[in-house]
């Protein structure tokens, strides 16, 4: 079988449970989502993934064969961030693709390419401690996709960027699902999940609590919210007993709904009532509304 | 292999390149051509070759009977001038600075006196043993000439002993006791700083939170031997320049005999130096997976100093061991010493060339090194694997035998 698949991996530090036979399975290029609240254990799966701390039980392969740093061909974005700060930038990132088996002028013609692509060009002569924190991340992201890894793996991605690098990342990794590349990616931010990935897995104290298609698993839930934009203010036609009203701004309602029917029975009494709708909007739950359903349940 | 060589690369370009290492390097090399040169900054400074004194030796009332020019041939260590003057006129030349010393010999009832005239006597302990004794000597002759006395009668007083040195052991000790000290000190320190230098890298890295993007990128094993490697090269390099530049030093800035007495490297062969570099190298490696074991329990760079402690304590042990027993070479202290693998690369190079050790020793002194060596390297490479995501506090020994156990 091809690609990543974990089965019932499990891990405990000093009697207690970090990951509790956690399965997941990546079996085509795209990203796959590992969600969950600080300490689920989205690292923990990370590291045993990659050999960088052993499970107690469980297994992990890829393309049918155990996950190994001499066999697999793998990237990886710590959720520590870190650089030698005396170290000139294209020494530490020759270092690490020479690693990672590459040749100096091969590892040379990546480095300037990803500087490119990073705008980190004009920093590669200079000492990683001169360099912004939102730089130097870029710097541990070249070392993960330098050597063109077949398996990435990215903890935290975003967390730290300004938009602008947000967004020069974001264009990176669709990129590299272009490639066929096999991403697995742990992030706080719902959006970014929903923006990439096809699969998701919800960990919350190391225990799996949602795993699959993200479309399937929303298709599953029923519309729970009502967007709603109006000349002039409707509070009078909203009963406080029925509707709860999440957000209002200039006439612009985000109103929570217990069932789609309750939408329909409101648009029929604003419309009898000659309220001038400019949007009507049903919407099905978001990422973030599972994922605190899940997590809070 | 690749890899190890890559960050052995990497290692000693880092050390290489670290302005601290750079400016350390300049400030020792300073320093030994400085300390060569003592004697012709002191010559400088006070106008006069340093050991090479000028005492005149004042007789007014013929005490030596004009016959004080023998001194000035004789071997006193001093240079002698020999003028009639009196304390005043002494005085002004000590002041001026033409003289460091005088002898004033005055005529008594029953001899003579002999005032040692310095400008300064608190540094000065008194007339010099060889200018007293080439005094009484030439004065003894004198008197006797005055006796009339046979060639034979006079030959019979003159001692005609023939001295020698022998021991009751059967070991023959040869060699240059200041060297072999000097080159203990020198062996300590290179081997302590080197290896002192891996706690530090690894506790750096662990600093920076670079470990885990390593730890993926190569083997823990890859990295701790190819940082030790590394480091150890940059020290056998920086021991080896400091060498050179010493002995480049002592040929040119010393004198002959000083070079030929002090600092006598006559014992000093080939094989010698080969062995004790391999000890040097060997020694380097006994201390340094010791310190990259320590490194490892630690991720702050103010804890280094504490968690270093048990590693530093044996080092000195160690060095004290061969240091102090050398004054007993053939005991069982220094026996002891050559073995210990702790003591012996400071101990056994010695041993070897005061011609105490036999092959065998030195082959089981090697063998026991060597082990010891490859334990300590197994447990700071399994202590360093394990305790990659130690980040925080020191650890503690259970925490540290829990590391070790761990898969």
């Amino acid at each position: 079988m091809s690609g990543l698949i974990l089965k019932e991996v499990s891990k405990s530090f000093a009697g207690k449970t970090a990951v509790d036979r956690i399965s997941l399975t990546l079996d085509r290029p795209g990203v796959y989502g590992l969600l969950g609240t600080n300490g689920a254990g989205k690292t923990t799966t990370i590291r045993m993934l990659l050999g960088i701390i052993s499970k107690d039980s469980g297994e992990i392969t890829w393309n049918g064969h155990p996950v190994d740093r001499k066999t697999v061909n793998f990237g990886y974005l710590p959720e520590e961030r870190g650089v030698y700060p005396k170290v000139k930038i294209i020494n530490q990132l020759m270092y690490f693709a020479e690693l990672k088996g590459m040749n100096k002028t091969t590892a040379l013609e990546s480095i300037r390419h990803w500087a490119k692509r990073l705008k980190v060009e004009e920093y590669l002569n200079m000492p990683a401690e001169k360099l912004s924190k939102g730089n130097q991340q870029k710097i541990q992201f070249m070392t993960a996709v330098i050597h063109n890894p077949d398996l990435i793996v990215l903890d935290e991605p975003f967390s730290g960027l300004d938009p602008v690098n947000t967004d020069i990342i974001k264009n990176i990794i669709i990129d590299l699902v272009h490639d066929q590349k096999y991403i697995i990616m742990s992030a706080h931010q719902m959006s970014v999940i929903e923006e990439f990935c096809t699969n998701i897995l919800i960990l919350n104290r190391g225990k799996t609590v949602l795993k699959g298609n993200l479309k399937d698993i929303k298709s599953t839930y029923p519309a729970n919210r009502l967007l709603l934009d109006v000349k002039e203010p409707i509070e009078q036609y909203l009963p406080k007993n029925k509707f709860k009203i999440e957000n209002e701004k200039d006439n612009q309602y985000s109103i929570k709904l217990t069932s789609e029917q309750e939408a329909h029975d409101l648009l029929r009494e604003l419309v009898s009532h000659n309220v001038d709708i400019e949007k009507f909007e049903i919407m099905k739950p978001t990422l973030n509304d599972i994922f605190i359903e899940k997590v809070e349940a | 292999m690749r890899d190890i060589l890559t960050v052995i690369k990497f290692t000693m370009r880092d050390m290489l390149t670290r302005k601290s290492f750079i400016i350390s390097t300049i400030i020792i090399l300073v320093l030994i051509v400085l300390g060569f040169n003592v004697p012709n900054i002191l010559k400088a400074f006070g106008g006069e070759d340093f050991g090479t004194q000028t005492v005149l030796i004042s007789d007014q009332d013929q005490v030596f009977d004009h016959q004080l020019e023998v001194l000035q041939n004789a071997e006193t260590g001093y240079k002698i001038e020999l003028e009639s003057l009196g304390y005043e006129e002494i005085q002004t030349k000590l002041e001026d600075g033409d003289i460091n010393a005088a002898i004033l010999i005055e005529k008594t009832d029953d001899g003579a006196k002999i005032r040692y005239i310095v400008e300064n006597a608190a540094t000065t302990a008194g007339l010099p043993e060889s200018l007293d004794t080439a005094l009484s000597t030439l004065y003894t002759s004198i008197q006797i000439n005055k006796l009339g006395l046979t060639d034979k009668q006079l030959a019979s007083l003159v001692p005609n002993f023939e001295y020698t040195l022998e021991q009751t052991q059967e070991e023959v000790v040869s060699g240059n006791i200041f060297v072999m000290m000097l080159m203990s000190v020198v062996l300590f320190y290179a081997i302590y700083f080197c290896a002192f230098q891996v706690s530090s890298s690894i506790t750096t890295e662990k600093t920076s939170k670079i470990m885990e993007t390593l730890v993926t990128s190569t083997s823990p094993r890859t990295i701790v031997l190819g940082k030790t490697i590394g480091i150890g090269i940059v020290g056998l390099i920086q021991m080896l320049i400091f060498l050179i530049v010493a002995v480049l030093s002592a040929y040119l800035f010393l004198g002959t005999e000083v070079l030929s007495s002090v600092l006598d490297l006559s014992h000093i062969t080939i094989s010698l130096g080969l062995i004790t570099i391999l000890y040097f190298i060997l020694g380097y490696f006994a201390y340094a997976f010791g310190y990259a074991l320590t490194g490892s329990t630690v991720s702050k760079p103010e804890d280094i100093q504490s968690a270093n402690t048990p590693i530093a304590i044996l080092a000195m042990v160690g060095f004290y061991l061969a240091y102090f027993t050398m004054t007993d070479p053939t005991g069982d202290l220094n026996i002891f010493a050559s073995l210990f693998p702790f003591s012996s690369p400071f101990c056994m190079p010695f041993r070897v060339m005061m011609g105490l050790a036999s092959g065998w020793d030195l082959a089981l002194s090697i063998i026991i090194l060597v082990a010891t060596i490859l334990v300590v390297a197994h447990i700071a490479i399994k202590i360093y694997s394990n305790a990659i995501f130690n980040y925080g506090s020191k650890m503690s020994l259970g925490e540290i035998l829990k590391a070790y156990k761990q898969k």
